[in-house]
């Protein structure tokens, strides 16, 4: 690829990336999407969660957070990114998200709320959005809008990017069917069908700049050959809220004091419960029912279809007490909180791989422990007649919602805890100056003319609801800017 | 970087204990933990093998029986594997859970396992 060129090179392939490089394809400019992962070939499908994890994640799955704890931070890594391997949750933005995340910075001006909504309207037709139908809430889903109508809980099937789901709860095992609406199977071809080239398999290390402006980018193939990229007209820059940082940093792009700061995430953890019927959690939708009653105070639960190899990792006991928990697979729901956390992180570049800094407060954890105490409530709503809170140090099983109350107790260090992150923000954020962000409202670097970062890096705060719709519907409306 | 022979030998020990399985499907998953160090990038496979050496030799260290953990009567490590996974130290509980968390991926590929809890073949029916 020495001495390629085009218009805009676009770094990054998931959710933003793939949006971007249709709109500038559809504004008739000459674009290269540069993939650091692999294409993804029927071949790739529905092989389990090692396979899925070997192939089609960052760091094979072993990418991790280090602080007080280790969190376990997922990412997909593979043409289309996240939106191959995550639960096809697609998340209209509610108002109260838009004003926590964009009104309080100062954004609304130049980032309006309705600009989005707009945006979010071509997206669900696009991607046929529609809510999972009941034949596809599976016993998982059943059981949870069982117990949240019992509770009086706000709740609702899940918006999702699927035609026809066939049901194999399989979705983060990049679906087995190509029935996911995900960016490869989408906006990708379709910018491809407007010249746009993908570029698999080609790791970015470094963004060139001459005079001030990026002019190129460079980095090595799969195959450790060097490439170079120049870009006539820019260089967008959409590899995520971890790998862009670590772009920008080992570039020289600035200003330091922010770039890879403001680390926010989701970080969840799971409940099961066994019930006395047969659940078959493996049937149905990976991600199908949700309960939104507790948003406002920063938590969201939802239902995880867990796979057996995942589902055994934090089931107490050991041999024949092990075997016994296993048994009970076939009548156990999972499902998540997954909570707003008003932690910061910082993210860098540790050689090829990023450096992670991340501990959730005080306050989130105890937010995490009303999560798992209301987790614990709706599975015995839905008739669970033992949950596993998956605590260490608080107990092991419970039998009746009457011993709920011993979770008050539960630990409060996050090192006692099951912790996994995904939904991750802020690391490039915007902001009027470089005194305040890495990039302006318009998704513009402060430190460097024709580069624009345009993923979940720019969101100036936490979401605190699933963001693919969000960091997409961005990502059209900055890009669109810039065609 | 992967296991040996002899440490696939030695882990499949504990394996079985941990998931009350049969030696051959004990050794099956030390086999897939020995491909799967071959296929993750280095810094995570020296932690992960760190930590296989560190529970195949440590018993001195915990219960203070100077043998590898496959030459430990059952008995012994019971108290053992008890010691990692309940350990105050949060580094040494969390390395016997993550060995645990992997180790399962593979036992959940296992055909036998899937037939006994009913499930259909890993890979998915793309149809």
């Amino acid at each position: 690829m020495s001495g390629d060129i085009a218009d805009f090179v676009v770094v990054g392939s998931g959710a933003a990336g793939a949006t971007a490089a249709l709109v500038l394809a559809e504004a008739g400019h000459e674009v290269a999407v540069v993939e650091e992962g692999p294409a993804v070939g029927d071949r790739d499908r529905g092989l389990g969660s090692s396979e899925a994890f070997l192939r089609l994640f960052r760091d094979q799955g072993t990418q991790v957070a280090m602080g007080r704890s280790v969190i376990p931070i997922l990412q997909g890594r593979c043409l289309g990114g996240t939106t191959v391997v995550n639960g096809a949750i697609v998340w209209r933005l509610p108002e109260d998200a838009y004003e926590r995340c964009f009104g309080v910075a100062g954004a609304r001006e130049h980032v309006p709320y309705r600009a989005l909504l707009e945006k979010m309207d071509r997206i669900e037709r696009d991607l046929s959005i529609a809510p999972a139908p009941d034949r596809l809430l599976g016993g998982n889903g059943t059981l949870m809008k069982v117990g949240a109508e019992r509770l009086g809980w706000a709740a609702h099937a899940i918006r999702r990017n699927v035609v026809d789901c066939r049901g194999s709860g399989r979705c983060l095992e990049a679906c087995p069917t190509r029935r996911k609406r995900s960016m490869e199977t989408t906006y990708l071809p379709r910018a491809a069908s407007l010249g746009a080239r993908l570029l698999p398999g080609h790791e970015v290390h470094q963004i060139e700049t001459s005079a001030g402006a990026a002019v190129a980018v460079s980095g090595r193939t799969s195959t450790g050959a060097p490439f170079r990229i120049a870009a006539r007209r820019g260089v967008v820059l959409a590899a995520s809220a971890i790998q862009s940082p670590c772009i920008l940093a080992r570039s020289g792009i600035g200003p330091r004091e922010h770039v890879g700061a403001h680390f926010h995430a989701h970080p969840g953890t799971a409940v099961s419960g066994i019930y006395r019927d047969p659940v078959r959690i493996w049937e149905g939708a990976t991600q199908s029912y949700e309960v939104d009653e507790f948003r406002p105070q920063g938590f969201k639960i939802e239902v995880v279809g867990l796979p057996v190899e995942l589902a055994g990792v934090r089931m107490p006991g050991r041999g024949e007490d092990f075997q016994r928990a296993m048994r009970d697979y076939g009548h156990m729901a999972v499902w998540g909180v997954q909570v707003r956390a008003e932690a910061q992180g910082t993210v860098s570049p540790l050689g090829r791989r990023a450096h992670i800094r991340y501990t959730p407060t005080r306050a989130d954890m105890v937010t995490f422990r009303e999560g798992v105490k209301r987790l614990c409530e709706l599975h015995f709503a839905a008739g669970a007649v033992r949950v596993y809170p998956g605590v260490h140090g608080g107990p092991d099983a419970l039998t009746s919602p009457d011993e709920i109350e011993r979770l008050d107790k539960l630990p409060l260090d996050p090192r006692d805890w099951s912790l996994i992150a995904s939904h991750l923000f802020g690391t490039c954020r915007m902001g009027a100056s470089d005194r305040d962000g890495v990039v302006g409202w318009d998704g513009a670097a402060h430190h460097a003319r024709r580069l624009w970062v345009l993923d979940a890096s720019v969101f100036p705060g936490n979401l605190g609801v699933n963001p693919q719709h969000t960091i997409m519907a961005l990502a059209m409306h900055l890009a669109e800017r810039i065609a | 970087m992967g296991l040996g022979p002899d440490a696939q030998r030695r882990i499949a020990v504990v394996l079985a204990d941990v998931f009350g399985e049969s030696p051959d499907v004990a050794l099956a998953v030390a086999a897939f933990l020995d491909g799967y160090l071959r296929r993750v990038p280095r810094p995570s496979a020296i932690g992960l093998r760190l930590a296989v050496w560190a529970l195949t030799w440590m018993p001195l260290l915990f219960i203070g029986v100077p043998l590898p953990v496959d030459a430990l009567s059952p008995a012994a490590r019971a108290r053992y594997l008890d010691r990692w996974a309940s350990a105050r130290t949060y580094f040494v509980r969390e390395a016997f859970y993550l060995l645990k968390a992997i180790a399962l991926m593979g036992w959940g590929a296992q055909p036998d396992v899937r037939a006994r809890l009913g499930l259909g073949p890993l890979a998915a029916e793309r149809a």
